[in-house]
């Protein structure tokens, strides 16, 4: 069983690292949804391994506030890029338009 | 447990981390958001094996469907181009790949460790609609009932909030 853990730790890293080194603001938002993918692998292999359907309903809520976050996200990258036309994290660094 | 169940595991498994590698590393954003939809096809097949199959059905339907179309849209409206080099230049790349495998051996740690809660405890006893959509539903509307309705209420406010941002003047 604990290999699903393993398995999400290392799809949570691959994440991480999208994260940490690409510079396009897209993909920064492709790999947040794939570190929140493997939570979701997390948290329903141990619902599998206890017996208890409440991480299925934390899977649900992260999946309803995923949507939320990617909806808002997308609009605001949308909105820099018409302000700026560049969706690259490091020509973007100040808080004023 | 049938035999079948690992090899289906390292098959989905591998085919998750093979397209998780292709959407960080890969050069064009509409081959990223494919690869992507790759990774949540195989994480649902994993939740399949898991007996969820209403999370499995949520998460192509949800993810698969509603939010890669999302990522899809913008990747065309965008017209993102070419980068001429898709990762942070210096420095910064070294110190986050080193940062993520250092977050990466600590989970393991975490997970592999003899006190850890994972390798202790046997596999639970399942009944025999656990997963199925009745018996979450039970659940999700008695015990999670007043979250549920929250989370209703966040969705309304980012529809409203993507809304306003995306407008074309706003001010």
């Amino acid at each position: 069983m604990y290999w699903y853990q393993v398995l999400a730790a290392l799809l949570f890293t691959i994440g991480v690292v999208g994260v940490l080194v690409r510079r396009s603001a897209l993909i920064i938002f492709m790999s947040v949804e794939l570190m929140l993918n493997a939570v979701n692998l997390s948290f329903v292999a141990f619902s599998r391994q206890h017996g208890s359907m409440d991480g299925h309903i934390f899977v649900f809520f992260v999946m309803a506030v995923a949507a939320a976050e990617v909806a808002v996200g997308l609009a605001i990258l949308v909105a820099i890029f018409r302000l700026r036309s560049t969706a690259n994290v490091d020509d973007v660094r100040l808080l004023k338009g | 447990m049938t035999l079948v169940e690992p090899f289906l595991f390292a098959m989905f498994g591998g085919t998750a981390i093979g397209c998780a590698l292709g959407v960080v590393f890969h050069r064009n954003p509409v081959h990223c958001a494919l690869l992507l939809v790759g990774v949540l096809l195989s994480v649902s097949g994993l939740f399949v094996l898991l007996h969820a199959p209403f999370i499995a059905a949520l998460q192509v339907i949800v993810y698969a469907g509603a939010i890669m179309v999302l990522f899809l849209f913008v990747v065309m409206l965008l017209n993102v181009k070419g980068e001429s080099s898709i990762l942070t230049p210096g420095a910064a790349k070294g110190f986050g790949i080193l940062f993520a495998l250092l977050g990466f051996v600590e989970l393991l740690w975490t997970v592999l460790s003899p006190a850890a809660e994972s390798s202790g405890i046997p596999e639970a006893v399942l009944p025999a609609d656990f997963g199925s959509p009745a018996a979450i539903g039970r659940i999700l509307y008695t015990v999670w009932l007043f979250p549920f309705e929250i989370t209703s209420i966040l969705l309304l406010v980012a529809v409203v909030g993507a809304v306003v941002l995306a407008k074309r003047k706003f001010a």
